[in-house]
């Protein structure tokens, strides 16, 4: 596991685009963007989103009431959220497989951790809190030990 | 005289609807607000296109005959193209298809955000004016908030400013979930907000580096999140869900019952702010664009009862056009409607009409 420690929304952006460039990410598959309201995960997919070439920082916006926002064309990035949501089914509708399956496409998905009975074991996990100051964040990346996309069903 | 069938199934609401002329909503018939949905409340989403597809049916049904028209009387079909979740714009797209095919009807594309500009003009006009323009378009809801530049043939926009993390609607929604007050947030705060001062709490405007024009409520929320922890509200929080769990509904005494003044004051701040916050970028608009004629405000944030109150005060020398509450929150009059001017221009989709979830209307 590592950890960082981003003390601005600046940096949080820059945390996002070095994850990307650095290999930290999987090129594929699914992330799992786990931290409380206003943690700044958001901030974080702008910088994954910018490094990836599919968006500006200043396109990435909350899909907390669209559910499902897609970046590049063809999509290179699915930033979802489920915020809205509270059940498992509601989740399963939402036809996230189809989007996994899609080749060489990254799924970031708030509010995720919620329904761990639905994701895969290959998967990343970035897991945003408060540092003990208050003002910055820790961040720490797990990358699931295989850190392949998933295989489509 | 011209009819257009109206479709939209983009995010959370089936709906359609017949327009006459641009001018005269003949049916606009919204799947949450009939009475099989109903025990839903509209609170679960209708993501699934299942769901969608399940409505889609009775309610075109129910929108042709509320209208009192047949197929043979429409002149085209105008369906929502994006943004939106593929497979509930599919939904919309693919019955469009079927009743071009079966119906000979064509078929128009429209982008869901141009709907609610065109549902303000349209509302204008059935009252008999025009929304003069050009105008300075602002759409915010749950899922958008974006600030437009409409040309005089209202065909063609530039994009002003949009948010760069949660749309004015999401930030309404979610303080008023973490304040324990249920969803959707809109109504209750702004219900409530007349009863606490808006200057109680001072929060701090959102710098924008680059466009100027550009939103910002996430720091908001954030800071609203903040003041609630640092408080023990558990008490009060825990009596509202309390309140809901008996009452679905709450009259706002009721609501005022369990929500100390403190908590008042709060709600009336947070909504002074976001209301300030989206005024700021319409008159600085205003003054860059010199031009321009009139302000349009759409989207579910338009019902905000206290926007309305400070719009109308904050003297831009042009009108402010809302339209009514049926008119601001997802409908498909409003995706009729944007159909029309296209229709002029003989604007037909193909067979080949594929959604976007993340169409734009401009950049």
């Amino acid at each position: 596991m590592l950890t960082f420690a981003p003390q601005s929304e600046e940096e949080m952006i820059a945390l996002g685009a070095r994850l990307v460039t650095g290999g930290l990410l999987p090129p594929a598959g699914l992330v799992l963007l786990i931290g409380d309201l206003g943690a700044g995960k958001t901030t974080l997919a702008k910088g994954i989103a910018e490094a990836r070439g599919a968006a500006s920082r200043d396109e990435v916006s909350s899909p907390t009431f669209t559910l499902i926002h897609e970046y590049g064309e063809p999509a290179r990035l699915y930033h979802i959220d489920l915020y809205r949501l509270d059940e498992a089914h509601q989740v399963e509708s939402l036809g996230l497989d189809e989007l996994l399956a899609r080749p060489g496409a990254l799924a970031l998905i708030e509010w995720g951790e919620r329904f761990p009975e639905l994701w895969p074991a290959a998967r990343a996990e970035v897991r945003i809190a408060p540092d003990d100051a208050g003002g910055g964040r820790v961040v720490s990346v797990v990358t699931a030990p295989s850190g392949e996309a998933r295989q489509p069903a | 005289m011209s009819r257009i069938l109206g479709l939209e199934s983009s995010c959370d609401e089936t709906a359609a609807a017949v327009v006459e002329d641009a001018r005269v909503i003949r049916s606009s018939v919204v799947a949450s607000q009939l009475d099989v949905h109903a025990r839903y409340g509209g609170v679960v989403p209708e993501l699934a296109s299942r769901e969608h597809l399940r409505a889609i049916v009775p309610v075109v049904r129910e929108a042709m005959l509320r209208a009192g028209v047949e197929w043979r009387d429409l002149d085209a079909v105008a369906v929502t193209q994006g943004p939106g979740l593929l497979g509930s714009l599919l939904v919309g797209i693919t019955y469009a298809k079927a009743i071009a095919a079966a119906r000979g009807a064509p078929m128009i594309a429209v982008n869901h955000i141009e709907g609610h500009i065109h549902a303000v003009l349209m509302e204008a006009r059935g009252k008999g004016g025009e929304v003069p323009l050009p105008a300075l378009a602002l759409v915010a809801s749950g899922g958008h908030t974006h600030l437009f530049h409409v040309s005089d043939d209202a065909m063609r926009y530039r994009l002003l400013g949009r948010t760069r993390d949660d749309a004015a609607g999401e930030a309404f929604d979610k303080v008023a979930k973490l304040l324990g007050f249920g969803y959707p947030g809109g109504p209750v705060i702004d219900a409530l907000a007349p009863h606490g001062d808006p200057r109680a709490i001072r929060f701090t405007a959102a710098k924008m580096k680059g466009n100027d024009l550009d939103f910002s409520f996430s720091g908001l929320k954030t800071a609203v999140l903040r003041w609630s922890q640092e408080r023990d509200l558990a008490a009060e929080i825990g009596a509202r869900r309390e309140l809901l769990a008996r009452n679905a509904r709450p009259s706002v005494d009721e609501w005022l019952t369990v929500t100390p003044p403190a908590t008042r004051n709060l709600l009336a701040s947070f909504q002074h702010t976001v209301i300030a916050e989206l005024l700021r970028r319409i008159r600085d608009a205003a003054e860059q664009h010199p031009e321009v004629r009139a302000v349009v405000v759409s989207g579910g944030v338009a019902c905000n009862a206290g926007l309305r109150a400070s719009a109308a005060s904050l003297r831009l020398g042009i009108p402010v056009h809302f339209p009514r509450p049926a008119l601001s929150a997802d409908n498909a009059a409003m995706i009729a409607a944007a159909a029309f001017p296209k229709l002029a221009r003989a604007e037909f989709a193909g067979f080949d009409l594929h959604p976007q979830a993340n169409l734009v209307l401009a950049s």
